[in-house]
Protein backbone atom coordinates (compact mmCIF):
# COMPACT_ATOMS: atom_id res chain seq x y z
CA UNK A 1 0.00 0.00 0.00
CA UNK A 2 1.33 3.47 -1.22
CA UNK A 3 -1.21 5.99 0.02
CA UNK A 4 -4.15 6.41 2.05
CA UNK A 5 -6.98 9.12 1.96
CA UNK A 6 -7.07 10.74 5.51
CA UNK A 7 -10.72 12.47 4.97
CA UNK A 8 -9.49 13.91 1.61
CA UNK A 9 -5.92 14.26 2.27
CA UNK A 10 -3.65 11.94 0.62
CA UNK A 11 -1.45 10.22 2.84
CA UNK A 12 1.70 8.47 1.39
CA UNK A 13 2.64 5.79 3.48
CA UNK A 14 5.35 2.81 3.34
CA UNK A 15 5.63 -0.07 5.24
CA UNK A 16 8.57 -2.91 5.87
CA UNK A 17 7.87 -5.72 6.80
CA UNK A 18 9.64 -8.29 8.64
CA UNK A 19 11.29 -10.34 5.98
CA UNK A 20 11.93 -13.62 7.37
CA UNK A 21 8.38 -13.85 7.72
CA UNK A 22 7.67 -14.20 11.38
CA UNK A 23 5.75 -11.87 13.42
CA UNK A 24 7.15 -8.62 14.31
CA UNK A 25 9.08 -7.97 17.20
CA UNK A 26 7.27 -4.01 17.58
CA UNK A 27 5.84 -1.76 15.05
CA UNK A 28 8.03 1.36 15.26
CA UNK A 29 6.95 4.49 13.34
CA UNK A 30 9.20 6.79 11.73
CA UNK A 31 8.18 10.42 11.74
CA UNK A 32 10.60 13.17 9.46
CA UNK A 33 11.23 16.60 10.12
CA UNK A 34 9.42 19.43 8.38
CA UNK A 35 10.27 21.39 5.09
CA UNK A 36 13.47 19.76 3.33
CA UNK A 37 12.44 15.88 4.96
CA UNK A 38 10.16 13.25 3.59
CA UNK A 39 10.14 9.76 4.77
CA UNK A 40 12.88 8.61 2.20
CA UNK A 41 15.47 10.05 5.14
CA UNK A 42 14.25 7.25 6.99
CA UNK A 43 13.57 4.34 4.02
CA UNK A 44 17.13 4.67 2.81
CA UNK A 45 18.75 4.90 6.53
CA UNK A 46 17.36 3.39 9.15
CA UNK A 47 14.35 1.59 7.87
CA UNK A 48 15.92 -1.60 6.07
CA UNK A 49 18.06 -2.44 9.28
CA UNK A 50 15.17 -2.13 11.68
CA UNK A 51 12.69 -3.94 9.45
CA UNK A 52 15.83 -6.75 9.06
CA UNK A 53 15.99 -7.04 12.68
CA UNK A 54 12.26 -7.89 12.68
CA UNK A 55 10.22 -4.76 13.11
CA UNK A 56 7.27 -3.93 11.48
CA UNK A 57 8.51 -0.46 9.95
CA UNK A 58 5.95 2.40 9.34
CA UNK A 59 6.46 5.85 7.92
CA UNK A 60 4.61 8.38 5.80
CA UNK A 61 5.55 11.75 4.80
CA UNK A 62 3.46 14.81 6.79
CA UNK A 63 0.67 16.80 5.04
CA UNK A 64 2.85 19.19 2.45
CA UNK A 65 5.94 17.16 2.68
CA UNK A 66 7.08 14.22 -0.26
CA UNK A 67 4.32 12.24 -1.67
CA UNK A 68 1.59 13.26 0.64
CA UNK A 69 -0.74 16.02 -0.13
CA UNK A 70 -0.15 19.89 0.38
CA UNK A 71 -3.60 21.57 1.07
CA UNK A 72 -3.61 25.10 1.05
CA UNK A 73 -4.20 25.57 5.19
CA UNK A 74 -4.35 23.36 8.03
CA UNK A 75 -0.52 22.85 8.89
CA UNK A 76 -0.60 23.64 12.83
CA UNK A 77 1.23 21.08 15.43
CA UNK A 78 -2.61 19.62 16.03
CA UNK A 79 -3.19 18.93 12.52
CA UNK A 80 -0.07 16.61 11.97
CA UNK A 81 -0.85 14.26 15.20
CA UNK A 82 -4.09 14.33 14.48
CA UNK A 83 -2.60 12.54 11.33
CA UNK A 84 -0.73 10.30 12.87
CA UNK A 85 -3.82 8.88 14.82
CA UNK A 86 -5.61 8.99 11.70
CA UNK A 87 -2.80 7.10 10.02
CA UNK A 88 -2.38 4.58 13.01
CA UNK A 89 -6.34 3.86 13.56
CA UNK A 90 -6.71 3.82 9.53
CA UNK A 91 -3.94 0.52 9.58
CA UNK A 92 -5.45 -0.67 12.78
CA UNK A 93 -2.39 -0.33 14.88
CA UNK A 94 -3.72 -1.15 18.29
CA UNK A 95 -0.90 -2.02 20.48
CA UNK A 96 1.38 0.69 21.81
CA UNK A 97 3.86 1.87 19.22
CA UNK A 98 7.60 3.10 19.30
CA UNK A 99 7.67 6.58 18.10
CA UNK A 100 11.20 7.66 16.39
CA UNK A 101 10.71 11.63 15.86
CA UNK A 102 13.55 13.67 13.78
CA UNK A 103 13.65 17.20 14.79
CA UNK A 104 9.56 18.27 14.61
CA UNK A 105 8.72 14.77 13.70
CA UNK A 106 9.63 14.27 17.43
CA UNK A 107 7.48 16.88 19.01
CA UNK A 108 4.82 15.27 16.62
CA UNK A 109 5.66 12.21 19.12
CA UNK A 110 5.38 14.06 22.22
CA UNK A 111 1.97 15.89 21.30
CA UNK A 112 0.83 12.35 20.86
CA UNK A 113 2.34 10.71 24.29
CA UNK A 114 0.76 13.50 25.81
CA UNK A 115 -2.85 13.03 24.07
CA UNK A 116 -3.09 9.34 23.67
CA UNK A 117 -0.37 7.52 26.10
CA UNK A 118 -1.96 4.58 25.96
CA UNK A 119 -0.67 4.29 21.92
CA UNK A 120 3.02 5.32 22.97
CA UNK A 121 5.10 2.45 24.20
CA UNK A 122 8.21 5.19 23.89
CA UNK A 123 10.12 7.65 21.71
CA UNK A 124 13.02 7.96 20.08
CA UNK A 125 13.86 12.00 19.78
CA UNK A 126 16.49 12.94 17.29
CA UNK A 127 17.54 16.76 17.86
CA UNK A 128 13.53 17.44 18.88
CA UNK A 129 11.47 18.94 21.86
CA UNK A 130 7.88 19.05 22.62
CA UNK A 131 6.28 21.76 21.67
CA UNK A 132 6.60 24.80 24.07
CA UNK A 133 6.22 28.67 23.98
CA UNK A 134 9.49 28.95 23.29
CA UNK A 135 9.66 26.58 20.53
CA UNK A 136 6.79 28.37 19.08
CA UNK A 137 8.74 31.47 19.14
CA UNK A 138 12.29 29.71 17.80
CA UNK A 139 9.77 28.01 14.80
CA UNK A 140 8.55 31.50 14.16
CA UNK A 141 11.84 33.29 13.46
CA UNK A 142 13.02 29.92 11.25
CA UNK A 143 9.83 30.06 9.14
CA UNK A 144 10.04 33.48 8.33
CA UNK A 145 13.69 33.40 7.44
CA UNK A 146 13.21 30.05 5.39
CA UNK A 147 9.76 31.81 3.60
CA UNK A 148 12.02 35.03 2.61
CA UNK A 149 15.19 33.44 1.05
CA UNK A 150 14.32 29.81 -0.24
CA UNK A 151 12.22 31.27 -3.17
CA UNK A 152 15.76 33.46 -3.79
CA UNK A 153 17.63 31.94 -6.85
CA UNK A 154 20.86 33.43 -5.22
CA UNK A 155 20.00 31.37 -2.24
CA UNK A 156 19.30 28.66 -3.81
CA UNK A 157 22.82 29.14 -5.86
CA UNK A 158 24.53 29.82 -2.66
CA UNK A 159 23.00 26.01 -0.94
CA UNK A 160 23.89 24.01 -3.98
CA UNK A 161 27.43 25.40 -3.61
CA UNK A 162 27.84 24.65 -0.51
CA UNK A 163 25.87 21.74 0.04
CA UNK A 164 25.00 20.15 -3.18
CA UNK A 165 22.60 19.99 -6.18
CA UNK A 166 20.31 17.52 -4.72
CA UNK A 167 19.97 19.58 -1.60
CA UNK A 168 19.38 22.40 -3.13
CA UNK A 169 16.39 20.77 -5.07
CA UNK A 170 15.02 20.40 -1.47
CA UNK A 171 15.59 23.33 -0.43
CA UNK A 172 13.42 24.60 -3.84
CA UNK A 173 10.97 22.33 -2.94
CA UNK A 174 10.71 23.44 0.49
CA UNK A 175 10.42 26.91 -0.64
CA UNK A 176 7.32 26.40 -2.77
CA UNK A 177 5.93 24.69 -0.11
CA UNK A 178 6.59 27.55 2.34
CA UNK A 179 4.93 30.03 -0.63
CA UNK A 180 1.95 28.13 -1.68
CA UNK A 181 0.31 27.06 1.82
CA UNK A 182 0.07 28.65 5.07
CA UNK A 183 2.68 26.37 7.15
CA UNK A 184 5.07 29.79 8.37
CA UNK A 185 2.00 31.03 9.96
CA UNK A 186 0.55 28.17 11.04
CA UNK A 187 3.25 26.12 13.02
CA UNK A 188 3.94 29.07 15.43
CA UNK A 189 -0.06 29.64 16.12
CA UNK A 190 -0.13 25.89 17.19
CA UNK A 191 -2.09 24.37 19.98
CA UNK A 192 0.72 24.10 22.89
CA UNK A 193 0.59 21.49 25.23
CA UNK A 194 0.71 22.65 28.69
CA UNK A 195 3.67 21.96 31.18
CA UNK A 196 1.50 19.86 33.18
CA UNK A 197 0.52 17.72 30.01
CA UNK A 198 4.01 17.29 29.16
CA UNK A 199 5.14 16.24 32.46
CA UNK A 200 1.76 13.19 32.55
CA UNK A 201 4.23 11.34 29.48
CA UNK A 202 5.32 8.42 31.49
CA UNK A 203 6.69 6.09 28.69
CA UNK A 204 10.49 5.92 28.51
CA UNK A 205 12.27 8.66 26.59
CA UNK A 206 15.71 8.79 24.85
CA UNK A 207 17.28 12.36 23.49
CA UNK A 208 19.67 12.03 20.85
CA UNK A 209 20.93 15.03 20.12
CA UNK A 210 24.62 16.30 18.08
CA UNK A 211 27.26 17.81 20.61
CA UNK A 212 27.61 21.07 18.17
CA UNK A 213 23.66 21.39 18.11
CA UNK A 214 21.89 24.27 19.62
CA UNK A 215 19.66 22.19 21.38
CA UNK A 216 21.87 19.76 23.04
CA UNK A 217 22.16 22.50 25.70
CA UNK A 218 18.19 21.72 26.36
CA UNK A 219 18.62 18.00 27.59
CA UNK A 220 19.03 18.54 31.46
CA UNK A 221 15.94 20.73 31.18
CA UNK A 222 14.08 17.79 29.27
CA UNK A 223 15.59 15.66 31.27
CA UNK A 224 14.56 16.98 34.44
CA UNK A 225 10.10 17.88 32.84
CA UNK A 226 9.80 14.19 31.44
CA UNK A 227 9.58 11.38 34.07
CA UNK A 228 11.53 8.57 32.41
CA UNK A 229 13.90 10.70 29.38
CA UNK A 230 17.57 10.03 28.97
CA UNK A 231 19.93 12.18 26.62
CA UNK A 232 22.84 10.99 24.37
CA UNK A 233 24.87 12.92 22.80
CA UNK A 234 26.50 12.15 19.05
CA UNK A 235 29.87 13.36 18.89
CA UNK A 236 30.64 16.03 15.93
CA UNK A 237 27.08 16.35 14.66
CA UNK A 238 25.15 19.36 14.45
CA UNK A 239 21.25 19.21 14.03
CA UNK A 240 20.97 16.91 11.07
CA UNK A 241 22.16 13.60 13.01
CA UNK A 242 20.01 11.25 11.46
CA UNK A 243 21.09 12.43 7.83
CA UNK A 244 25.34 12.65 8.66
CA UNK A 245 25.47 10.01 10.70
CA UNK A 246 23.12 7.11 10.06
CA UNK A 247 24.74 4.54 11.51
CA UNK A 248 24.96 5.62 14.69
CA UNK A 249 21.30 6.68 15.09
CA UNK A 250 20.87 2.69 13.84
CA UNK A 251 22.77 1.17 16.63
CA UNK A 252 20.71 3.48 18.91
CA UNK A 253 17.51 2.80 17.96
CA UNK A 254 18.09 -1.06 17.98
CA UNK A 255 19.71 -0.96 21.48
CA UNK A 256 17.11 1.11 22.82
CA UNK A 257 14.83 -1.18 21.46
CA UNK A 258 16.00 -4.25 22.35
CA UNK A 259 16.58 -2.69 26.21
CA UNK A 260 12.72 -2.07 26.12
CA UNK A 261 12.02 -5.63 25.17
CA UNK A 262 11.74 -5.98 21.73
CA UNK A 263 12.87 -9.51 20.64
CA UNK A 264 15.09 -8.26 17.91
CA UNK A 265 16.39 -10.76 15.16
CA UNK A 266 20.21 -10.59 14.02
CA UNK A 267 19.47 -9.48 10.70
CA UNK A 268 21.71 -8.90 8.01
CA UNK A 269 21.17 -6.78 5.46
CA UNK A 270 21.09 -8.52 2.14
CA UNK A 271 23.46 -5.86 0.34
CA UNK A 272 26.15 -6.72 2.63
CA UNK A 273 27.60 -4.67 5.66
CA UNK A 274 26.39 -1.34 6.40
CA UNK A 275 27.91 1.59 6.08
CA UNK A 276 26.97 5.28 6.69
CA UNK A 277 25.09 6.42 3.15
CA UNK A 278 22.26 8.50 2.85
CA UNK A 279 20.38 10.67 0.50
CA UNK A 280 18.53 13.00 1.62
CA UNK A 281 18.82 16.86 2.36
CA UNK A 282 21.20 17.79 4.58
CA UNK A 283 20.64 21.20 6.84
CA UNK A 284 17.66 22.86 7.32
CA UNK A 285 14.53 20.30 8.83
CA UNK A 286 13.52 21.55 11.90
CA UNK B 1 0.70 5.66 -12.34
CA UNK B 2 0.86 2.38 -13.89
CA UNK B 3 1.25 -0.91 -11.91
CA UNK B 4 2.60 -3.49 -13.74
CA UNK B 5 1.99 -7.28 -12.96
CA UNK B 6 4.45 -9.14 -12.10
CA UNK B 7 5.43 -11.59 -14.69
CA UNK B 8 7.41 -15.14 -14.28
CA UNK B 9 10.29 -14.35 -16.39
CA UNK B 10 11.69 -17.94 -18.37
CA UNK B 11 14.80 -15.93 -18.69
CA UNK B 12 16.46 -13.16 -17.07
CA UNK B 13 16.26 -10.03 -18.77
CA UNK B 14 19.38 -8.43 -21.18
CA UNK B 15 20.70 -5.08 -19.65
CA UNK B 16 19.18 -3.36 -23.15
CA UNK B 17 15.69 -4.63 -21.15
CA UNK B 18 16.13 -3.61 -18.02
CA UNK B 19 17.46 -0.05 -19.23
CA UNK B 20 14.32 0.15 -21.15
CA UNK B 21 11.94 -0.93 -18.15
CA UNK B 22 13.71 1.53 -15.57
CA UNK B 23 13.37 4.24 -18.45
CA UNK B 24 9.86 3.88 -18.80
CA UNK B 25 9.29 4.34 -14.51
CA UNK B 26 11.79 7.03 -14.37
CA UNK B 27 9.28 8.57 -16.68
CA UNK B 28 6.49 8.08 -14.78
CA UNK B 29 7.75 9.59 -11.45
CA UNK B 30 8.59 12.19 -13.70
CA UNK B 31 5.55 13.28 -14.84
CA UNK B 32 5.06 14.73 -11.30
CA UNK B 33 6.98 17.80 -11.97
CA UNK B 34 5.15 18.29 -15.75
CA UNK B 35 6.19 17.98 -19.30
CA UNK B 36 9.77 19.08 -19.35
CA UNK B 37 10.82 16.56 -16.95
CA UNK B 38 9.49 13.56 -18.31
CA UNK B 39 10.77 14.62 -21.69
CA UNK B 40 14.53 14.49 -20.06
CA UNK B 41 13.36 10.82 -19.27
CA UNK B 42 13.49 9.95 -22.37
CA UNK B 43 17.31 10.91 -23.03
CA UNK B 44 17.94 8.03 -19.76
CA UNK B 45 21.73 6.35 -21.08
CA UNK B 46 23.27 3.76 -18.73
CA UNK B 47 25.64 6.68 -17.45
CA UNK B 48 23.00 9.55 -16.45
CA UNK B 49 23.11 9.78 -12.78
CA UNK B 50 19.78 9.72 -10.70
CA UNK B 51 20.35 12.72 -8.90
CA UNK B 52 22.58 15.28 -10.78
CA UNK B 53 21.64 14.24 -14.41
CA UNK B 54 17.69 13.35 -13.71
CA UNK B 55 17.45 15.67 -10.80
CA UNK B 56 15.13 13.05 -8.77
CA UNK B 57 14.90 13.63 -5.27
CA UNK B 58 15.20 11.26 -2.41
CA UNK B 59 11.57 10.76 -2.34
CA UNK B 60 11.34 10.18 -5.86
CA UNK B 61 13.95 6.97 -5.57
CA UNK B 62 11.26 6.07 -3.16
CA UNK B 63 8.63 5.69 -5.76
CA UNK B 64 11.14 4.06 -8.28
CA UNK B 65 11.52 1.29 -5.25
CA UNK B 66 8.12 1.05 -4.94
CA UNK B 67 8.02 0.16 -9.28
CA UNK B 68 10.95 -1.93 -8.76
CA UNK B 69 9.36 -4.26 -6.52
CA UNK B 70 6.21 -4.33 -8.39
CA UNK B 71 7.60 -4.99 -10.73
CA UNK B 72 10.18 -7.95 -9.63
CA UNK B 73 9.02 -8.26 -6.51
CA UNK B 74 11.00 -8.92 -3.33
CA UNK B 75 14.52 -9.85 -5.50
CA UNK B 76 14.70 -5.97 -6.10
CA UNK B 77 15.59 -4.37 -2.37
CA UNK B 78 16.18 -1.00 -3.54
CA UNK B 79 15.98 0.64 0.08
CA UNK B 80 19.01 -2.58 0.82
CA UNK B 81 20.90 -1.49 -2.70
CA UNK B 82 20.84 2.46 -1.05
CA UNK B 83 21.44 1.80 2.33
CA UNK B 84 24.57 0.03 1.88
CA UNK B 85 26.45 2.93 0.05
CA UNK B 86 28.35 5.37 1.08
CA UNK B 87 26.98 9.33 0.81
CA UNK B 88 29.70 9.90 -2.58
CA UNK B 89 28.18 7.05 -4.34
CA UNK B 90 24.61 7.73 -3.81
CA UNK B 91 25.65 11.23 -5.11
CA UNK B 92 27.05 9.73 -8.50
CA UNK B 93 24.77 6.11 -8.73
CA UNK B 94 24.16 5.96 -12.42
CA UNK B 95 20.87 4.20 -13.84
CA UNK B 96 23.59 1.70 -15.30
CA UNK B 97 24.52 0.46 -11.85
CA UNK B 98 20.99 0.07 -10.62
CA UNK B 99 20.52 -1.99 -14.36
CA UNK B 100 23.15 -3.91 -13.57
CA UNK B 101 22.34 -4.87 -9.75
CA UNK B 102 18.94 -5.41 -11.04
CA UNK B 103 19.85 -8.19 -13.63
CA UNK B 104 22.65 -9.14 -11.63
CA UNK B 105 19.91 -10.30 -9.03
CA UNK B 106 17.65 -11.58 -11.42
CA UNK B 107 20.17 -14.13 -12.84
CA UNK B 108 20.77 -14.61 -9.16
CA UNK B 109 17.42 -15.59 -8.28
CA UNK B 110 17.16 -17.62 -11.47
CA UNK B 111 19.63 -19.89 -10.46
CA UNK B 112 18.22 -20.46 -7.18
Amino acid sequence: MAFLDLDGLRCHVQRLAPQDGRPPAATVVLLHGLLTDSLASYYFTLAPALAAAGLDVLMYDHRGHGRSGRPPTGYRLEHFVDDLEAVLDRLEVTGPVQLVGNSFGGTVAFSLAARRPEQVAGILAIESEPASRAWAVKLDGILRQAERHLVEEETLAWVAEQRGSHTARLARSAGALLAGTSLARDIPASLLPAEAELRSIRCPVLAVYGTESDLACQAAWLDGLLADCRSTFVPGQEHSVLIEAPEVVRELTLSWLREHGADLRDGVLRDGAVRDGVLTGRGSGR
Amino acid sequence: MTISEQTVDLQPPTEQEVLTEITAMLATVLEEYGLDDAEAAAEVTMESRFTEDLELESIDLVTLAGQLRERWGDRINFAEFIAGMELDEIIGLTVGRLVRHVVDRLQTAGRS
